[in-house]
Protein backbone atom coordinates (compact mmCIF):
# COMPACT_ATOMS: atom_id res chain seq x y z
CA UNK A 1 0.00 0.00 0.00
CA UNK A 2 2.61 2.48 1.10
CA UNK A 3 4.90 1.34 -2.09
CA UNK A 4 1.95 2.49 -4.36
CA UNK A 5 1.30 5.73 -2.30
CA UNK A 6 4.82 6.24 -2.64
CA UNK A 7 4.85 5.72 -6.45
CA UNK A 8 1.90 8.01 -7.44
CA UNK A 9 3.24 10.92 -5.27
CA UNK A 10 6.82 11.00 -6.97
CA UNK A 11 5.12 10.66 -10.44
CA UNK A 12 3.40 13.70 -9.43
CA UNK A 13 6.04 15.32 -8.19
CA UNK A 14 7.92 14.89 -11.21
CA UNK A 15 5.43 15.69 -13.38
CA UNK A 16 4.71 18.92 -11.69
CA UNK A 17 8.04 19.98 -11.46
CA UNK A 18 8.63 19.09 -15.34
CA UNK A 19 5.46 20.69 -15.86
CA UNK A 20 6.78 23.83 -14.13
CA UNK A 21 10.44 24.17 -15.59
CA UNK A 22 8.81 23.53 -19.05
CA UNK A 23 5.08 25.20 -19.22
CA UNK A 24 5.60 28.92 -21.19
CA UNK A 25 2.76 30.62 -19.34
CA UNK A 26 3.98 31.65 -15.72
CA UNK A 27 0.29 31.17 -14.29
CA UNK A 28 0.53 27.48 -15.46
CA UNK A 29 4.10 26.86 -14.17
CA UNK A 30 2.76 28.12 -10.66
CA UNK A 31 0.00 26.05 -10.53
CA UNK A 32 2.28 22.93 -11.86
CA UNK A 33 4.60 23.78 -8.64
CA UNK A 34 1.49 23.58 -6.47
CA UNK A 35 0.78 20.03 -7.92
CA UNK A 36 4.86 19.10 -5.83
CA UNK A 37 4.13 21.09 -3.22
CA UNK A 38 1.33 19.16 -2.13
CA UNK A 39 3.07 15.46 -3.37
CA UNK A 40 6.04 16.27 -1.28
CA UNK A 41 4.14 16.93 1.65
CA UNK A 42 2.21 13.42 1.40
CA UNK A 43 5.78 11.91 0.91
CA UNK A 44 6.47 13.48 4.16
CA UNK A 45 3.49 12.09 5.80
CA UNK A 46 4.88 8.81 4.58
CA UNK A 47 7.89 9.17 6.07
CA UNK A 48 6.18 9.84 9.50
CA UNK A 49 6.95 13.13 9.72
CA UNK A 50 3.56 14.47 10.25
CA UNK A 51 3.72 17.78 11.82
CA UNK A 52 6.00 18.68 8.27
CA UNK A 53 3.09 17.69 6.06
CA UNK A 54 0.99 19.92 7.99
CA UNK A 55 3.63 22.53 7.52
CA UNK A 56 4.23 22.15 4.19
CA UNK A 57 0.98 22.60 3.72
CA UNK A 58 0.58 25.42 5.19
CA UNK A 59 3.52 27.35 4.73
CA UNK A 60 4.20 26.09 0.98
CA UNK A 61 1.13 25.24 -0.71
CA UNK A 62 -1.27 28.13 1.36
CA UNK A 63 1.08 31.07 1.88
CA UNK A 64 4.21 31.12 -0.86
CA UNK A 65 2.41 29.81 -3.62
CA UNK A 66 -0.69 31.93 -3.06
CA UNK A 67 1.98 34.80 -2.55
CA UNK A 68 3.59 33.84 -5.65
CA UNK A 69 0.12 33.64 -7.68
CA UNK A 70 -0.54 36.96 -5.96
CA UNK A 71 2.30 38.43 -7.77
CA UNK A 72 1.84 37.29 -11.08
CA UNK A 73 -1.78 38.25 -11.13
CA UNK A 74 -0.78 41.93 -9.67
CA UNK A 75 2.32 41.91 -12.37
CA UNK A 76 -0.10 41.06 -15.00
CA UNK A 77 1.83 38.68 -17.13
CA UNK A 78 0.77 38.24 -20.33
CA UNK A 79 1.40 35.41 -22.58
CA UNK A 80 3.35 38.63 -25.08
CA UNK A 81 4.94 39.65 -22.25
CA UNK A 82 6.90 36.45 -21.13
CA UNK A 83 10.42 36.23 -22.32
CA UNK A 84 10.48 34.67 -25.57
CA UNK A 85 12.86 31.55 -25.10
CA UNK A 86 13.65 29.70 -28.94
CA UNK A 87 15.85 27.60 -28.00
CA UNK A 88 14.96 26.58 -24.23
CA UNK A 89 14.55 23.05 -24.06
CA UNK A 90 18.04 22.61 -25.97
CA UNK A 91 19.77 24.60 -23.24
CA UNK A 92 17.81 22.32 -20.88
CA UNK A 93 19.16 18.89 -22.86
CA UNK A 94 23.01 20.15 -21.99
CA UNK A 95 22.21 20.98 -18.70
CA UNK A 96 20.48 17.83 -17.73
CA UNK A 97 23.52 15.77 -19.83
CA UNK A 98 25.98 17.56 -17.96
CA UNK A 99 23.87 16.62 -14.76
CA UNK A 100 23.62 13.36 -15.37
CA UNK A 101 27.73 12.53 -14.17
CA UNK A 102 27.11 14.80 -10.78
CA UNK A 103 24.36 12.64 -9.91
CA UNK A 104 25.53 9.44 -10.65
CA UNK A 105 28.16 10.43 -7.83
CA UNK A 106 25.71 11.79 -5.41
CA UNK A 107 23.41 8.40 -6.08
CA UNK A 108 26.25 5.96 -5.87
CA UNK A 109 27.53 8.10 -2.49
CA UNK A 110 24.19 7.25 -0.87
CA UNK A 111 24.34 3.91 -2.19
CA UNK A 112 27.33 2.83 0.01
CA UNK A 113 25.23 3.92 3.66
CA UNK A 114 22.02 2.08 2.95
CA UNK A 115 22.32 -1.09 5.02
CA UNK A 116 19.17 -0.97 7.20
CA UNK A 117 16.85 -2.82 5.71
CA UNK A 118 13.87 -2.53 7.35
CA UNK A 119 13.19 1.54 6.66
CA UNK A 120 9.85 1.41 6.93
CA UNK A 121 9.25 0.44 11.30
CA UNK A 122 10.04 2.47 13.52
CA UNK A 123 9.13 4.13 17.39
CA UNK A 124 5.85 5.02 18.22
CA UNK A 125 5.34 8.75 18.07
CA UNK A 126 8.14 9.58 16.06
CA UNK A 127 7.98 12.76 14.45
CA UNK A 128 4.63 13.99 15.95
CA UNK A 129 4.48 17.35 17.59
CA UNK A 130 5.29 16.24 20.55
CA UNK A 131 8.72 14.78 20.02
CA UNK A 132 9.51 17.79 17.53
CA UNK A 133 8.48 20.32 20.30
CA UNK A 134 10.46 18.54 22.67
CA UNK A 135 13.44 18.60 20.79
CA UNK A 136 12.72 21.97 19.14
CA UNK A 137 12.72 24.21 22.86
CA UNK A 138 15.32 21.99 24.38
CA UNK A 139 18.30 21.28 21.99
CA UNK A 140 17.13 23.64 19.08
CA UNK A 141 16.18 26.50 21.40
CA UNK A 142 18.53 29.17 20.01
CA UNK A 143 18.44 28.36 15.97
CA UNK A 144 14.80 28.65 16.60
CA UNK A 145 14.62 32.41 17.93
CA UNK A 146 17.71 33.21 15.32
CA UNK A 147 14.96 32.24 13.10
CA UNK A 148 12.25 34.52 14.65
CA UNK A 149 14.70 36.86 14.60
CA UNK A 150 15.65 36.35 10.55
CA UNK A 151 11.56 36.51 9.65
CA UNK A 152 10.70 39.27 11.44
CA UNK A 153 13.91 41.06 9.40
CA UNK A 154 12.29 39.77 5.89
CA UNK A 155 9.04 41.55 7.12
CA UNK A 156 10.31 44.87 7.49
CA UNK A 157 12.99 44.84 4.94
CA UNK A 158 10.56 43.75 2.54
CA UNK A 159 8.17 46.75 3.35
CA UNK A 160 11.32 48.94 3.14
CA UNK A 161 12.15 47.84 -0.22
CA UNK A 162 8.66 48.07 -1.88
CA UNK A 163 7.20 51.26 -0.39
CA UNK A 164 7.47 53.90 -2.59
CA UNK A 165 9.81 56.71 -2.63
CA UNK A 166 9.26 60.02 -1.26
CA UNK A 167 9.39 63.27 -3.64
CA UNK A 168 10.41 66.16 -2.14
CA UNK B 1 8.64 -2.62 -8.85
CA UNK B 2 9.53 0.68 -7.46
CA UNK B 3 9.12 0.35 -3.45
CA UNK B 4 8.74 2.81 -1.07
CA UNK B 5 12.95 2.02 -0.01
CA UNK B 6 15.51 4.57 1.75
CA UNK B 7 17.40 4.60 -2.05
CA UNK B 8 13.84 5.61 -3.71
CA UNK B 9 13.33 8.47 -1.81
CA UNK B 10 16.49 9.50 -2.07
CA UNK B 11 16.95 9.12 -5.84
CA UNK B 12 13.91 11.44 -6.23
CA UNK B 13 15.37 14.29 -4.02
CA UNK B 14 18.23 13.87 -6.51
CA UNK B 15 15.71 14.26 -9.68
CA UNK B 16 13.88 16.75 -8.10
CA UNK B 17 17.17 18.99 -6.82
CA UNK B 18 18.80 18.87 -10.90
CA UNK B 19 15.41 19.39 -12.18
CA UNK B 20 15.12 22.72 -10.55
CA UNK B 21 18.81 23.10 -11.51
CA UNK B 22 17.68 22.70 -14.71
CA UNK B 23 15.14 25.24 -14.67
CA UNK B 24 17.16 27.85 -12.84
CA UNK B 25 19.34 27.56 -15.62
CA UNK B 26 17.83 27.61 -18.80
CA UNK B 27 14.91 29.55 -18.05
CA UNK B 28 14.38 33.40 -18.33
CA UNK B 29 11.59 34.27 -16.76
CA UNK B 30 11.90 35.12 -13.44
CA UNK B 31 8.71 33.86 -11.28
CA UNK B 32 10.18 30.54 -13.03
CA UNK B 33 13.74 31.15 -11.61
CA UNK B 34 12.69 31.96 -8.36
CA UNK B 35 9.92 28.81 -8.19
CA UNK B 36 13.15 26.54 -9.28
CA UNK B 37 15.09 27.68 -6.31
CA UNK B 38 12.12 26.64 -4.41
CA UNK B 39 12.15 23.40 -6.07
CA UNK B 40 15.87 22.80 -4.73
CA UNK B 41 14.80 23.79 -1.37
CA UNK B 42 12.09 21.07 -1.19
CA UNK B 43 14.00 18.68 -2.61
CA UNK B 44 16.71 18.98 -0.03
CA UNK B 45 14.05 19.11 2.52
CA UNK B 46 12.89 15.70 1.16
CA UNK B 47 16.19 14.25 1.71
CA UNK B 48 16.73 15.56 5.22
CA UNK B 49 13.32 14.44 6.61
CA UNK B 50 14.42 10.73 4.30
CA UNK B 51 18.18 10.86 6.71
CA UNK B 52 15.53 11.41 9.81
CA UNK B 53 13.72 8.80 9.64
CA UNK B 54 16.55 6.30 8.63
CA UNK B 55 18.98 7.54 11.50
CA UNK B 56 15.81 7.89 13.70
CA UNK B 57 16.69 11.39 14.90
CA UNK B 58 14.34 14.24 15.59
CA UNK B 59 17.13 16.72 13.73
CA UNK B 60 16.64 16.52 10.07
CA UNK B 61 13.09 17.18 10.49
CA UNK B 62 13.92 20.31 12.81
CA UNK B 63 16.48 21.96 10.19
CA UNK B 64 13.95 21.30 7.20
CA UNK B 65 11.47 22.62 9.15
CA UNK B 66 13.72 25.83 9.43
CA UNK B 67 14.41 25.83 5.71
CA UNK B 68 10.52 26.11 5.33
CA UNK B 69 10.66 29.49 7.31
CA UNK B 70 14.00 30.88 5.41
CA UNK B 71 11.84 29.86 2.52
CA UNK B 72 9.13 32.15 3.43
CA UNK B 73 11.42 34.51 4.36
CA UNK B 74 13.80 34.35 0.86
CA UNK B 75 9.91 34.22 -0.69
CA UNK B 76 9.20 37.67 0.68
CA UNK B 77 12.47 39.68 -0.27
CA UNK B 78 12.75 37.51 -3.33
CA UNK B 79 8.90 39.13 -4.22
CA UNK B 80 9.58 42.82 -3.37
CA UNK B 81 12.59 42.75 -5.14
CA UNK B 82 10.63 41.49 -8.41
CA UNK B 83 8.31 44.20 -7.39
CA UNK B 84 10.63 46.89 -7.58
CA UNK B 85 13.35 45.52 -10.98
CA UNK B 86 9.63 45.40 -12.65
CA UNK B 87 8.81 49.26 -11.48
CA UNK B 88 12.35 50.04 -12.96
CA UNK B 89 11.85 48.23 -16.24
CA UNK B 90 8.83 46.71 -16.89
CA UNK B 91 9.95 43.62 -17.81
CA UNK B 92 10.65 39.84 -15.92
CA UNK B 93 12.74 38.80 -18.15
CA UNK B 94 16.34 38.61 -16.33
CA UNK B 95 18.11 39.85 -19.39
CA UNK B 96 16.76 43.07 -19.19
CA UNK B 97 18.25 43.18 -15.14
CA UNK B 98 21.52 44.05 -16.61
CA UNK B 99 22.47 47.64 -14.86
CA UNK B 100 25.41 46.25 -13.42
CA UNK B 101 26.51 44.98 -16.28
CA UNK B 102 29.83 47.17 -18.17
CA UNK B 103 28.55 48.00 -21.52
CA UNK B 104 30.92 48.39 -24.67
CA UNK B 105 34.50 46.63 -24.95
CA UNK B 106 36.88 46.31 -22.00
Amino acid sequence: MIDVLFLILSIFALLGAIGMISLVNTMHSALSFVVTVMSLAGLYALLNASFLFMVQIIVYAGAIIVLILFMIMFLNIKQDHAPKEPNKFLNMLVVAIVLVPVDYLIFSAFLKMSHIEDFSEKTEGFGDIKMLGQELFSKWLLPFEIISILLLVALIGSIILARKKERK
Amino acid sequence: MIEASFMSYIALAIILFSLGIIGFISRKNIFIIYMSLELMLNAINLMLVTLSKYFGSMDGQIIAMMVIAIAASEAVIFLSLIVVMYRLKKSVNIDDFDTLKQKGTL
